[in-house]
């Protein structure tokens, strides 16, 4: 009888960890979604973005551009204002990006144009703010398994193989690889295709710092899918927390945009 | 054999795949070995802005006996822009323009002309109010070419030394005016006053010219409010002192991933710009002004941009030509008004405007503009090709004015002009 109570207990008890097991391990999605937590704070921000464009390995062009983000509280998706600081030919020019709404305002006539998400694809500036989208709210994910793979910093990486499909008609990419790290999260790597399957871009997330309360990649290394030797490097600085008033992200308040 | 043949496809095929894979993890490690720039190199926003240029070429100029003669164009321009931030929720705006241009005397008789663009200040006492008084170049309208909306254009452009046509918008002054304006979460409303302060523009070179843009009492609403993520569409009400209040609306619409379409519509009770420009009588009527376009942009940099334009205050094409007949100093002072107010002639326009970026080589940029008279078919064709680097320039320009000697654009002396210019951005 004994017997049969520890059996009985350690069926129960094999049971009930089973169940933990099966709460604890996270679907695709979870995964993703903890991945895009660790690209991008949780409350508003600005940060500094760098860009370095490199074509066969020789320097091209040098961007800056500071970048104020907050989610939005519908979509959940990014909604950005991006300023032009460096060079000084685009200095004080903005965007404001709010899923496929892009305006595009130029201080030396005060204009502000909307474009096509085509039209901000135009010049490496467009990537500036790619630190700024959320996976999880447009794409569904599908773990293809897992992998060995490098990583930015060049190390070997255990990770997730995820396969995004895109769930929204209106995003920039088709469809999506992506390796994010089984042990913490960390997106590693990503792919981003066409619809006609043709790769995009390559995305590599490395240098790990803690800022704005968590390790997050502080450098991504852009290379394009037609071209590989076209490389651009995001350098990500200045985090800082603050708040990006709603009145500041609509079409009329560009002309007045001065955070200073 | 067939199966034989088959398995080496599929061999041949493997290896081309994984050689694919090996060029891909080989572009991949050099990528991971360049360096990006140190959080320390980042530039800092800069509080002021300026750039010289200097450019040199050729005209072709009709003169006084209705014969072209070819001309030098040298010019030498500045233009400054001051943004700065003395206090907390103070700002201050100073942007101005020196052109010395030694042009034929048809096209520009001045030579040095100074153009305040714009000098205000602004009280920002919260996130949702704001506060202005100066010189503002208040400019509203979402159209490349003909912008019924922008009520605060005419009399804004001093000097037309520039080829490009669409740098009459960079290169204008703004009017006197106290503003205001106060946000919400995805809309705005904006009142403003610009008074009379002279009656006559001055010409004269460092002239601020308020006679120019402050030549009559002028209030205008601006509200705009997103309505959809996709529609934020704006509308304004204008009144000018002596005259029906006209009322505008701009709108934009993303068509597909790669298309904008957008229209912009202003109406109102007003006479035509024949009888504003003779100052003879009145007939006054509802008319409406109208810019109607679209941009498209391809996957490898070329954005092409179509509109139509109309202008219900200008005149018919019965009019316009007999005009030039009727009274030949009429025709002069017509063309002279419409091109002092930024303003279509005759009804019915069409324009193209093309740009594309990193044409054959990266940093060069081709574009092209044609203006198009559905009244007399003359036309104005543009096309520059820009290099440039971190802070220099160089651009290559050629105009063309096309038509007969009463057209809208056959009636410019300037027939053609080839510039090369330099731009150096402090």
């Amino acid at each position: 009888m004994k017997k049969l109570c520890f059996i009985t207990a350690a069926v129960l008890a094999m049971g009930v960890l089973n169940a933990g097991i099966a709460v604890a391990t996270p679907t695709a999605q979870e995964i993703l979604a903890a991945s895009d937590a660790v690209r991008n704070p949780d409350h508003p921000f600005s940060l500094t973005t760098t860009l370095t464009e490199y074509r066969n390995g020789k320097q091209t062009d040098l961007n800056t551009l500071a970048v104020y983000s907050k989610a939005d509280t519908d979509s959940g998706q990014f909604r950005s204002l991006i300023r032009f600081i460096a060079p000084a030919r685009d200095a004080n020019k903005l965007m404001l990006k709010t899923g496929n709404d892009l305006w595009f305002y130029d201080p030396a006539n005060n204009a502000s144009i909307r474009i096509s998400p085509q039209q901000r694809l135009l010049g490496q500036a467009a990537n500036g703010d790619v630190v700024t989208f959320n996976l999880a709210k447009d794409y569904s994910a599908t773990l293809e398994g897992e992998e060995d793979v490098t990583d930015g910093d060049r190390q070997k990486r255990h990770c997730y193989k995820l396969a995004l499909a895109k769930i929204r008609p209106d995003v920039t990419y088709d469809h999506i690889e992506v390796w994010i790290d089984t042990s913490n999260n960390r997106p590693v790597k990503g792919r981003f295709y066409s619809e006609s399957n043709h790769l995009l871009k390559t995305a590599y997330y490395r240098r790990y710092e803690k800022q704005l309360g968590a390790e997050r990649p502080t450098e991504t290394v852009i290379i394009d899918g037609l071209d590989p030797n076209w490389v651009t490097l995001l350098d990500f600085s200045d985090w800082v927390e603050r708040d990006v008033p709603e009145a500041w992200l609509q079409r009329d308040y560009l002309p007045r945009f001065k955070p200073e | 054999m067939r199966a034989v043949f088959a398995v080496a496809l599929l061999l041949v095929a493997g290896a081309v795949q994984a050689g694919d894979s090996d060029t891909a993890g080989d572009a991949d490690a050099a990528a991971l070995s360049l360096q990006g720039s140190a959080p320390q190199a980042a530039a800092q926003p800069r509080a002021w802005q300026l750039f010289v240029e200097g450019g040199t070429g050729y005209s072709e100029v009709r003169d006084d006996s209705l014969t072209n003669q070819t001309s030098s164009l040298q010019r030498l321009s500045g233009d400054l822009r001051i943004d700065a931030t003395p206090l907390s929720g103070l700002r201050t705006v100073f942007s101005d323009r020196l052109d010395y241009a030694d042009w034929p005397f048809e096209l520009e008789p001045k030579r040095e002309i100074n153009t305040i663009k714009e000098a205000y200040f602004s009280l920002q006492p919260s996130n949702n109010f704001i506060f202005d008084a100066g010189r503002i170049n208040e400019y509203s309208g979402v159209a490349i070419g003909y912008n019924p909306t922008d009520f605060f254009r005419g009399g804004a452009v001093r000097s037309f030394v520039s080829l490009d046509p669409i740098s009459i918008k960079d290169n204008r002054q703004g009017s006197v005016m106290v503003r205001g304006q106060t946000l919400w979460n995805g809309g705005s409303l904006t009142a403003l006053f610009s008074p009379k302060l002279s009656s006559q523009p001055n010409s004269g070179s460092f002239n601020p010219d308020w006679g120019a843009t402050n030549n009559v009492n002028r209030g205008m609403l601006i509200f705009s409010k997103r309505i959809t993520e996709d529609l934020n569409p704006q509308f304004l009400l204008y009144q000018e002192e002596g005259s029906s209040p006209q009322i505008g609306m701009n709108i934009t619409k993303l068509v597909n991933n790669s298309t904008v379409a957008y229209v912009e519509w202003s109406g109102g009770r007003s006479d035509t710009l024949l009888t504003d420009a003779l100052g003879q009588g009145s007939d006054k009527a509802f008319r409406n002004r109208l810019s109607t376009g679209l941009t498209y942009t391809t996957s490898n940099k070329l954005s092409l941009t179509f509109e139509y334009e109309y202008n219900g205050t200008g005149i018919d094409k019965g009019s316009w030509d007999a005009l030039p007949a009727v009274s030949l100093p009429g025709y002069i002072r017509y063309q002279q008004y419409v091109t002092t107010e930024q303003e279509m002639p005759t009804r019915h326009a069409f324009m193209f405007y093309a740009k594309w970026q990193d044409v054959l080589i990266n940093h060069l940029d081709l574009s092209a503009l044609v203006r198009y008279s559905v009244a007399d078919h003359s036309n104005l064709s543009w096309i520059e090709s820009r290099y440039h680097w971190a802070h220099d320039e160089v651009a290559l320009q050629w105009l063309n004015n096309s038509g007969t000697l009463f057209s809208e654009f056959g009636a410019s002396p300037l027939r053609s002009a080839l510039e090369l210019s330099y731009r150096h951005y402090f």
